[in-house]
């Protein structure tokens, strides 16, 4: 009888250590998510460098176990790997280095050649400000909104690095819905695009970009992180990491050192980025009316950004000349998520005129949008930490 | 334009160039000092003594052991922190407190000397070498019994001016913040001033543009420099690829040029002939690449 009694109490002790018993609707729903994002990264290609790693660590981040008994595996919890691993989340070190890398495959030669598509990067961030005011009228503090607004930066590392100062508790959200509608890009951007535009600006053709020497490509990093960082410091590691990689690619003469921050390091970082971003969506931490608000507001922030580029380049027009004027097209790819919103600017481009190729037009937009996005953060440290 | 473009460029050299001078405060400070101890706070022994509260004023974990408190100007030696007491690595942003209770064996925080609650005390710390001043602060004799002396807000000893802030203090705060921050003070003074964020919007477009500008104009000056230099190479030199350089041509229509140009001195023809020749391509043996080795065995079923 005793031994039945203790085998009982065993299984029961089993059981209550099960995800079975300790799973709640949340913990399904956040699954649902999970596989969802997968689904979108297999089967629509959307970002699945980094829908992937996000997908499988929600999954991962949602097995529901039982918190009370201290085992060590949760991301919440001290000391377990994935919290170790998290670390480079929360402690801001992932998204510097992922910087980087970016700089490190970053050709900025249409910028350097066609400086005045700064403006337009510049322009973008209106997104991030209009998300800022959003979320402080739906009663966020102005550091949280200030996290909140950055997701209309479209620029996933930045986001992270901000929210891990400002707001961690919405770290999660922030860095899902920033991924999400980075990767949503091609069906968020393209109807506000048609939108604002007219058949006219539509089929405008901008002249090819100058040959830029290397000199002038040496001296874009050295000179964009003088600048840039002296005016805000705060963006210092974005910034500096960003300009870094750049002269690494640039220089000529660090061909193994810009091939390994663009190859392995930044893969690397990506892996363990968007994995542990995934899995801090623990649905006992994440699943609140916050995080709704914030994918509300991180919507709006993607389509601010969106129509304030391409109205920048409308009111830009007013003052260029016949021959140099901009495709208004481009102006949404101030948004920096580079590539896929100068690829969409090509797409859309192609769809009224097939021979009118505006990716290398819109590449310039799009990296003044990261820099853009950086000194934004900045602004944001300096003004909310 | 041109003038507009001058004035930008110019601003941008003034801001690089222009460095706001402005007094720092210590990366160590005396940041509290209590001459005489009535009824507060006691040391690990019972006794009420003075004390005097140092302020890691870094953002990075220091060690004061090795270093020298005194109140003597002529001696800066005369207490030597001990070197080697894990409690004298002080965390960023944090304290130590002294003891100025003349009574040196009594630990790592027991001084060797006394502060006089009816004269002027002098109190300094210097830097390892025992001649490098780190901080130093003068309390002004009448200090009423109980009550500190030191800085409102922990670690700032200058203000904007460069002005000493040193004050009779209103809270007597051994060990823990003169200035108790329940909450970020600049987020709840947007929460008073600026609700709606339009002023930090306002202000934040402004930096982002005139960071994206006058990057603009550098480059655009930049851009029209490496022009005019590429003209004059053109000039000197005459060759194409200098002529690819400047030009406003795209490349596909150069390299079309190019190509006639190409056919044109090699005398070629539009019309090839067909034969084509498949050269067999051979590659040294090398073990490393061999598949006998580099390949598994089938398992014998």
């Amino acid at each position: 009888m005793n031994t039945l009694l203790t085998l009982s109490d065993n299984l029961r002790t089993f059981w209550d250590y099960t995800g079975m018993a300790n799973a709640s609707g949340g913990h399904i729903a956040m699954i649902l998510v999970g596989l969802f994002f997968i689904y979108l990264a297999i089967k629509k290609e959307y970002e699945p460098l980094l829908l992937i790693p996000i997908g499988f660590g929600i999954l991962i981040g949602n097995i529901p176990f039982n918190e009370a008994a201290g085992l060590q595996v949760g991301i919440y919890e001290e000391g377990s790997v994935l919290n170790i691993l998290y670390q480079g989340v929360v402690k801001g070190w992932y998204p510097p280095l992922i910087f980087m890398g970016i700089g490190a495959m970053t050709d900025f030669s249409s910028l350097i050649a066609n400086p005045k598509l700064f403006l337009i990067g510049a322009a973008c961030q209106f997104g991030i400000f209009g998300a800022y005011v959003a979320a402080l009228m739906w009663g966020f503090a102005p550091n949280e909104a200030g996290s909140i607004g950055i997701i209309g930066g479209a620029d996933g590392p930045t986001a992270i690095f901000l929210t891990s100062k400002l707001a961690p508790q919405l770290l999660g959200a922030v860095a899902i819905s920033a991924y999400s509608y980075m990767a949503l890009v091609p069906v968020i951007q393209p109807p506000f695009m048609r939108l604002l535009t007219t058949k006219k600006e539509r089929v405008i053709r901008m002249k090819a970009p100058r040959v830029v020497s290397q000199t002038e490509k040496i001296l874009f990093p050295v000179i964009g992180l003088l600048l840039t960082t002296f005016l805000v410091p705060s963006g210092l590691p974005l910034l500096g990491m960003l300009f870094f990689g750049n002269l690494l690619k640039e220089s000529g003469v660090t061909r193994r050192l810009a091939e390994t921050a663009r190859g392995p390091l930044i893969d690397t970082i990506t892996i363990l980025l968007g994995l542990t971003v995934g899995a801090s969506t623990q649905a006992t931490t994440f699943l609140r009316p916050e995080s709704l608000k914030i994918f509300i507001i991180g919507a709006f922030s993607f389509v601010v950004a969106t129509c304030a580029g391409i109205l920048f380049v409308k009111f830009f027009n007013l003052f260029l000349k016949h021959d140099n004027k901009i495709n208004p097209l481009i102006g949404n790819s101030g948004v920096s998520a580079v590539p896929d919103s100068a690829r969409i600017s090509q797409i859309v481009g192609l769809e009224y005129d097939n021979t009118n190729y505006l990716l290398m037009h819109a590449m310039g937009p799009n990296v003044a949008g990261v820099i853009g996005s950086a000194v934004a953060a900045g602004i944001m440290l300096g003004f909310l930490y | 334009m041109n003038k507009l473009k001058q004035l930008l460029f110019l601003s941008a050299l003034i801001l690089l160039v222009s460095c706001a001078k402005k007094v720092e405060n210590p990366h160590w400070i005396i940041n509290e000092v209590m001459v005489d101890n009535q009824t507060g706070f006691m040391d690990n022994f019972g006794q009420r003594n003075g004390w005097i509260e140092i302020f890691n004023n870094t953002y990075k974990t220091q060690d004061l052991g090795g270093r020298y408190l005194t109140d003597d100007p002529n001696n800066p030696k005369k207490y030597p922190i001990p070197r080697g007491d894990v409690l004298t690595r002080i965390p960023p942003r944090q304290h130590a407190l002294f003891w100025a209770d003349n009574e040196p064996f009594n630990g790592t925080f027991h001084l060797s000397f006394k502060l006089d609650p009816d004269k002027d005390n002098y109190i300094a710390l210097y830097e390892n070498d025992g001649k490098t001043l780190l901080d130093e602060i003068i309390i002004p004799a009448g200090l009423p019994a109980d009550k500190t002396y030191g800085y409102a807000n922990d670690g700032v000893k200058y203000d904007q001016n460069g002005k000493q802030m040193a004050t009779h203090l209103e809270r007597v705060t051994p060990s823990s913040n003169n200035a108790i921050l329940e909450e970020n003070p600049k987020v709840v003074s947007l929460q008073e001033n600026d609700p709606v964020g339009v002023t930090i919007t306002i202000t934040s477009m402004l930096v982002v543009f005139l960071g994206l500008i006058l990057l603009y104009v550098i480059f655009k000056t930049i851009g029209n420099t490496a022009k005019n230099i590429s003209h004059k190479r053109v000039a000197s030199a005459g060759t194409l690829s200098a002529v690819r350089g400047e030009s406003l041509l795209t490349g596909e229509v150069l390299a079309a040029i190019s190509a006639a140009i190409h056919e044109l001195n090699q005398d070629a023809h539009d019309i090839e002939s067909t034969i084509l020749t498949i050269s067999e391509v051979k590659r040294k043996y090398s073990p490393w690449s061999s598949k006998l080795y580099t390949l598994r065995q089938d398992p014998r079923r």
